[in-house]
């Protein structure tokens, strides 16, 4: 086992996708963003599902308008690239339908989800064990679930319906999605530990 | 004074951080957090990627989200204990007691099986949250706003139905 823990490090440095360093320190961004915005939580996750929170779609939203117009740019200019997921159908809404309810359940993602085991959350360690058996029985019986997730329809992207019109396109999609990040209610759901420290302020 | 970071400035630095994932000069690859799973339950069951198809399949991308895992582990951990001061060991999430039941128990028993059909559905789908919502949406993919529409309506249909609509206090 350990000797494969390192073969982890020596596949990541062996490929073009950054080195260990720089994978290592987009994690831990990512890590301090998620902690110190508190989207990790139960309150905002769980809360989200039941309309009495709103900051995680708010950021969101706001994340991806931003990133959708940046990112195309940087692809125009040549310092980025397009890599669609494929439309499968039956994964995409059979797979969604599961992840929604496991995630209103659970109130984490697979993202968010180490960020609050970071912070001493037993209950989401219990949720990662959890998911370490369904990776394991998703890797166990793999063929049974392909034949759910169907074939795949092709990678498309939105823009690609606009031939001509791409700028204009995508521009339109990434301000959408920021005037809905900025129109959705700010709603607040706070946990005990919060509202102690409401008080003491 | 509650120390946390607004939701549109950490909307901004995600935006900026998902960028850097994709460009040349960070990882030439979209952010994803789902994959490490699989990849870390063939570690732990020492399943040989030759037998398991699923498991070739995710090598890479399973040992590039593994690093990242640590990282953002790491991160996590450091933001929680100098800077929010949240860290504290807990099993009860103050919103479960409010609007579920106060069992251990339960809580336990639902978050093993929430997460157990969290990544059976994040695989199925081929993302989670971060691969199909922050990249795959960012890329105008038509496969990440199925997920996505899928995702919200389950989500919130589950939100209404799982949990009590009227809430005692703690």
């Amino acid at each position: 086992m350990f000797e494969r823990i390192l073969n982890m490090f020596t596949t990541v440095s062996n490929e073009a996708h950054g080195s260990v360093f720089v994978v290592f320190m987009i994690g831990l961004v990512f890590g301090v963003l998620i902690q110190y915005s508190r989207v990790d939580k139960f309150e905002k996750i769980a809360g989200f599902a039941m309309l009495r929170d709103t900051v995680v779609p708010k950021m969101l939203f706001l994340a991806i308008g931003l990133a959708s117009i940046g990112l195309y740019f940087m692809v125009e200019a040549g310092y980025a690239s397009y890599h669609p997921k494929p439309i499968i159908l039956g994964g995409l809404i059979i797979g969604g339908t599961i992840f929604g309810i496991s995630m209103a359940i659970l109130g984490k993602c697979p993202g968010t989800g180490p960020v609050s085991i970071a912070e001493g959350r037993i209950d989401v360690l219990v949720g990662a064990i959890g998911g370490i058996f369904g990776g394991l029985v998703f890797t166990l019986y793999y063929d049974f679930f392909k034949s759910i997730m169907g074939e795949s329809l092709g990678k498309t992207t939105l823009v690609s319906y606009f031939n001509g019109h791409e700028n204009l396109s995508v521009f339109v999609f990434g301000i959408i999605l920021i005037i809905v990040s900025i129109v959705i209610p700010l709603r607040q759901e706070f946990d005990e530990a919060d509202l102690q420290q409401l008080k003491e302020s | 004074m509650i120390r946390r970071m607004p939701w549109w400035l950490a909307g901004i630095l995600m935006a900026l951080l998902v960028l850097f994932t994709f460009s040349v000069f960070g990882a030439n690859r979209p952010f994803g957090a789902s994959t490490y799973v699989p990849y870390f339950a063939g570690i732990l069951f020492d399943l040989s990627p030759e037998k398991y198809p699923y498991l070739k399949e995710v090598h890479f991308a399973g040992a590039w989200e593994g690093v990242m895992l640590l990282g953002a582990l790491t991160g996590g951990f450091l933001t929680s204990v100098f800077i929010t001061k949240s860290f504290r060991l807990s099993i009860m999430p103050t919103g479960w007691k409010k609007y579920k039941n106060t069992s251990v128990i339960s809580r336990l028993v639902w978050s093993f099986v929430s997460g157990f059909f969290l990544i059976i559905g994040a695989r199925l789908a081929g993302g989670c949250t971060s691969g199909h919502f922050l990249s795959g949406m960012a890329q105008t993919a038509i496969s990440s706003m199925i997920f996505g529409g899928v995702v919200l309506l389950s989500l919130i249909i589950t939100g209404k139905i799982f949990y009590k609509s009227e809430a005692n206090d703690v």
